[in-house]
């Protein structure tokens, strides 16, 4: 796997698409294709020397994770996004500061080409995450 | 022969904050065939409302016993959820967490929680949905993706024509600031960006320019002076204003500061004209949910019974927290997915407990979950009462019977209840 990274800020939130996946089932295909990705400009996506779809590993101080590439034409460098839901909070830290609100959107992360690298199914990631693996 | 479809109107639709109560539902038998008016996410419920339910795997009588001897054993119960069931069964688990001397909160604590802290600073500023529709001519969404997360909000209050806007399109104007171009960004008048994690400077210098101080910068949180003072002079000169505002705000730096602020902004604009805000609400009947926890327990979200009356802290008894922390020894999870929500640390300890499980659907935390008890869809297969964004409550319709054997969230929980009591005399 590549180590030459790029840094940008990673935000989450709401698609439509996941928000439809969530009610065709949770642990189903759609779902998994709905949240399991991350969305950047295409000078992001070339820097790091990958095609869309290819899966790209994102990386905080919190925890890493692969998920597969998408372009967003309207994006600008330096600002990624996932869609809500377990793949996004992998690498979200869980301080509060006393609010009880963790930080979803604005966390400093790398990014890296993970060519051949598999996308974890819904199921595995959950056992990933609480192994601590 | 073909059965004839019979149209049910008027049907509430149970999914975003917007509680549609224009659906149209078409149905053959005991089989939703049609969903008309709904959005993409709308006709995904109510068309896939039978597909992957969780399943039933011991009769129900024993379920609500193991339930029931996992809550009373607990030392340190966390009730948690709410958001997407009705407003009964809310009633009945605030019921168990005061029986069981737990902590309850609900999933705003995750979305709009920082939202009711802005407000317990600030006051409240509230505006209604309808009154945007009828007189709204300049209206901001701040931090929020309705097309993704609301799909019909446009649509429905805020491009339709109303009673004094004759015109949604000519005669409003709707902005949208974020970070990001979003795809409501592109159906929007102007979209302003605003460099991630700035939003309370860019909020504080709106309020100092529209108190006619002079800015000793050039720009700030990414935009330039020049227009922060063009986007001042369009806000007082609005005739009614609505600044809609969602998780960009509350979830991003800064929290219930910034909705802090932005209300202070409000405030400051009624000065010179009508201005009124409302957070974008995501499930169905959260905003209910706060309404329920207030009148019950006497606040919001973050409720710990443990002293045997109840008391409020965020940060505190607030799910995320107490997870990560190591402390609840059980929890009873209602219509909800925090497994799929909660970052990792939380999740690792929610593996670590028993988990009790009612919700109609599989998802991620019944994976984890010791009980899984399937309940019947609120809004779908049984009715009850939800608020929307706005606070208005609405009635939810059944539309079908629930699978066979399947109960309301309301019974379920009051047999856990009722259980739990017995144990415990
Ligand atoms: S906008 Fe929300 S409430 Fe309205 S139909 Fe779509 S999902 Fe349902």
């Amino acid at each position: 796997m590549s180590r030459v990274g790029v840094e940008a800020l990673l935000t989450s939130g709401r698609t439509l698409k996941q928000g439809r996946a969530m009610e065709l089932g949770k642990l189903g295909p759609e779902y998994l294709k709905e949240v399991a990705y991350c969305e950047m400009d295409t000078v992001t996506l070339e820097s790091l020397g990958l095609e869309e779809g290819d899966p790209v590993l994102v990386e905080t101080q919190y925890g890493s994770v692969i998920v597969s590439s998408k372009v967003d034409r309207r994006a600008e460098p330096g600002v990624v996004f996932i869609p809500c839901g377990p793949y996004a909070n992998a690498v979200i830290g869980s301080e509060t500061e006393s609010t009880g609100m963790p930080k979803f959107k604005g966390i400093t992360a790398q990014l890296f080409a993970a060519k051949g690298k598999t996308v974890l199914d819904v199921e595995k990631l959950l056992k990933k995450m609480v192994e601590g693996a | 022969m073909v059965e004839d479809t019979d149209m049910k109107e008027h049907i509430v639709c149970p999914f975003c904050g917007c509680l549609c109560d224009d659906i149209i539902i078409g149905l053959e038998g005991n089989q939703i065939k049609e969903n008309k008016n709904g959005c993409a996410i709308s006709k995904a419920k109510f068309l896939n409302h039978h597909d992957d339910r969780l399943e039933m795997n011991a009769p129900l009588d024993e379920l609500v016993e193991k339930a029931a001897k996992i809550i009373a054993n607990s030392k340190r119960l966390l009730v948690y959820g709410l958001s997407s069931t009705e407003n009964d069964a809310h009633r009945e688990a605030y019921k168990i967490a005061e029986v069981a001397g737990g902590v309850v909160d609900n999933t705003s604590s995750v979305c709009h929680g920082p939202t009711i802290l802005g407000a317990q600073e600030s006051g409240e500023a509230h505006a209604a949905l309808a009154e945007t529709r009828h007189r709204a001519d300049l209206v901001i969404y701040w931090g929020s993706n309705p097309q993704f997360a609301h799909p019909r909000h446009l649509s429905r209050y805020t491009r339709a024509p109303g009673f004094y806007i004759k015109d949604g399109k000519k005669d409003r104007q709707i902005w949208v600031v974020d970070v990001r171009k979003t795809i409501s960004a592109t159906v929007a008048n102007r979209f302003v960006r605003v460099a991630p994690g700035s939003d309370l400077e860019v909020l504080c210098a709106l309020r100092a320019i529209a108190r006619g101080k002079v800015l000793d910068v050039d720009e700030i949180g990414g935009i330039s002076v020049k227009e922060l003072t063009e986007i001042v002079e369009a806000m007082k000169n609005a005739k009614y204003g609505v600044l809609f505002f969602g998780l960009g705000l509350t979830q991003s730096k800064g929290r219930h500061r910034n909705i802090d602020a932005a209300i202070r902004l409000i405030q400051d604009m009624n000065v010179y004209t009508k201005w009124g805000m409302m957070p974008m609400r995501g499930h169905y009947n959260v905003a209910g949910a706060n309404k329920t926890s207030t009148w019950q327990t006497g606040y919001p979200y973050a409720v710990d019974y443990a002293r045997g009356y109840p008391r409020y802290q965020p940060g505190e008894y607030t799910a995320v927290d107490m997870l990560v922390r190591g402390e609840p020894d059980a929890v009873l999870n209602i219509a909800a997915d925090p497994a799929a929500h909660f970052p990792k640390e939380a999740v690792k300890h929610l593996s670590k407990i028993p988990v009790i499980n009612i919700d109609p659907k599989r998802n991620m935390t019944s994976l984890l979950a010791a009980v899984n008890i399937p309940t019947a869809i609120a809004g779908i297969e049984c009715d009850g009462a939800a608020t929307r964004m706005d606070g208005l409550p609405l009635y939810l319709k059944k539309v079908v019977d629930p699978p066979e054997g399947m109960l309301p969230d309301r019974d379920v929980l009051r047999m856990i209840y009722e259980e739990v009591r017995r144990m415990k005399k």
